[in-house]
């Protein structure tokens, strides 16, 4: 299951899951231009923006994210 | 063994599919540049139907157009460059590169409706390639091939390159292994220990880190010497770039691969790859032609390996996943993107999407496996001595 995390820094919204705390899957649902460490760069040239993923770490840590265990 | 979970279901059904019948919007490789540059038309099944390849003697550029000459259905490719233009063998009708009637020397005038098809193409890293839409239209800005520097500097190897044509298969099959982590362990005998595919616009990217497989000699596996990072990237729907470091001792060899395909027909493809080594610090360039040639055989190897899968395998449109897969069907919305309609591309298909797989299950198991294989070799080694 997706859920929504807002980046502290930038303010954009994804849909995140955490299968386990190891994976990630992060679907973006618009363009990176509001991204301070993506916009610009090559498209899929960076492999994570590391403020987002400090923004995912928190909403698990706070509990507005949850580990899921799912299947592919 | 791993745990089942959840209730009793009916035996899964694949679902086959069949290969489109299109083929994909986007720039594709035809091989390295010079290869066409020896005087010679050169012929070029793909995307159903049949290329020609010729260099103008006076401007020195490479054209490419349908093979077939309009006038009579002669093949070009059996014909003669003359001048800037291309002779046809059946009558000598001449073609320039763009696509215009040059001439025909036995006739009072050319028939104004005199044009062939003129192929779009563009010439980089030393390659030559060529654009294919089927609604004819340019390629959209900032959908090109990135320029890779090795291949314009002296610190590097020259192109190793190597072409395979694949027949039964279509070519989603070797696009499909972006992202197959598993396979990486199971076909190609290496050892992956982090896996990440990042999804965006035209680019489908894998970031990969390996380490050699104990157990298996150097002639089996990608990654033989040390520890690999790789990063690799698909630029439109056929041609990566895979940037590798590999740890030789206190060193780190960089590589560039390039792995990259053209359709001919729904279900055969041709495959080309090859290699650039960056030059070690005194290292010649004998040496470095050789480093080249030997990260080129192990890619030879390697897609040897996935070509016996796909010889036997089935097309497969709903791929049965594990939660330690990578994600095959998000790759292929993505892939999806250049088999429609330009005005048919939806955000869901080019907005960005990362996956990063939990590779701790994996690695135990496989480290499990690694250890058995080298306790039985041990046993067999006593045994022989005994």
């Amino acid at each position: 299951m997706l859920e929504p995390v807002t980046c502290t820094t930038c303010g954009t919204q994804v849909l995140v899951e955490k299968r386990s705390l190891p994976h990630t899957t992060v679907q973006w649902t618009s363009p990176t231009t509001r991204c301070p460490e993506l916009a610009g760069c090559a498209p899929a040239g960076v492999a994570v923006c590391t403020r987002l993923r400090a923004s995912i770490e928190e909403a698990l840590r706070e509990g507005r994210l949850r580990v899921t265990g799912g299947d592919g | 063994m791993s745990a089942r979970s959840g209730t009793d279901h009916g035996p899964r059904t694949i679902e086959a599919g069949a290969p489109p019948t299109r083929y994909a919007r986007g720039w594709h490789c035809l091989g390295l540049a010079a290869d066409f540059k020896d005087g010679r038309p050169h012929e070029i099944e793909a995307f159903g139907t049949k290329l020609v390849v010729f260099q103008a003697e006076g401007t020195g550029r490479l054209h490419v157009l349908d093979a077939y000459c309009p006038h009579m259905g002669g093949n070009l490719a059996d014909g003669t460059i003359k001048g800037d233009a291309l002779a046809c063998p059946f009558h000598d009708w001449r073609w320039g590169g763009d696509g215009r009637c040059a001439g025909i020397p036995y006739a009072h005038r050319v028939p104004r409706r005199a044009r062939t098809r003129a192929w779009r193409t563009l010439e980089e890293n030393k390659q030559l390639f060529v654009w294919h839409d089927p609604q004819g239209a340019s390629p959209p800005e900032g959908v090109t091939i990135p320029r890779i520097e090795g291949a314009f500097s002296g610190e590097w190897s020259d192109w190793t390159w190597h072409t395979l044509r694949i027949d039964g298969a279509n070519c989603r099959e070797i696009v499909d292994n972006v992202v197959d982590m598993a396979h990486f362990f199971y076909v190609h005998h290496s050892f992956p220990t982090y896996f990440k595919n990042v999804f965006e616009g035209h680019v489908a990217t894998q970031y990969m880190t390996s380490d050699p497989r104990e157990d298996m000699t150097a002639a089996d596996t990608l990654s033989a010497q040390g520890r690999l990072r790789s990063e690799a990237s698909y630029h439109g729907p056929s041609y990566m770039i895979d940037h590798l470091w590999t740890e030789v001792g206190d060193a780190t060899v960089e590589t560039v691969l390039i792995n990259c395909h053209y359709p001919v027909a729904p279900d055969a493809f041709v495959l080309q790859y090859g290699a650039l080594v960056k030059k070690l610090p005194g290292m010649s360039d004998e040496e470095a032609a050789q480093a080249a040639a030997q990260a080129s055989e192990g890619l030879a190897a390697g897609f040897e390996e996935d070509v016996a899968i796909w010889r036997n395998k089935t097309r497969i449109d709903n791929p049965l996943l594990c939660d330690q897969d990578g994600p095959v069907y998000q790759l292929r919305r993505w892939y999806e993107q250049f088999y429609v309609d330009a005005e048919e591309v939806g955000a869901e298909m080019t907005d960005r999407f990362e996956f990063e797989i939990d590779t701790e299950r994996a690695v135990t198991v496989w480290r499990a496996e690694v250890e058995a294989n080298l306790a039985s070799r041990r046993d067999a080694a006593t045994a022989g001595e005994g």
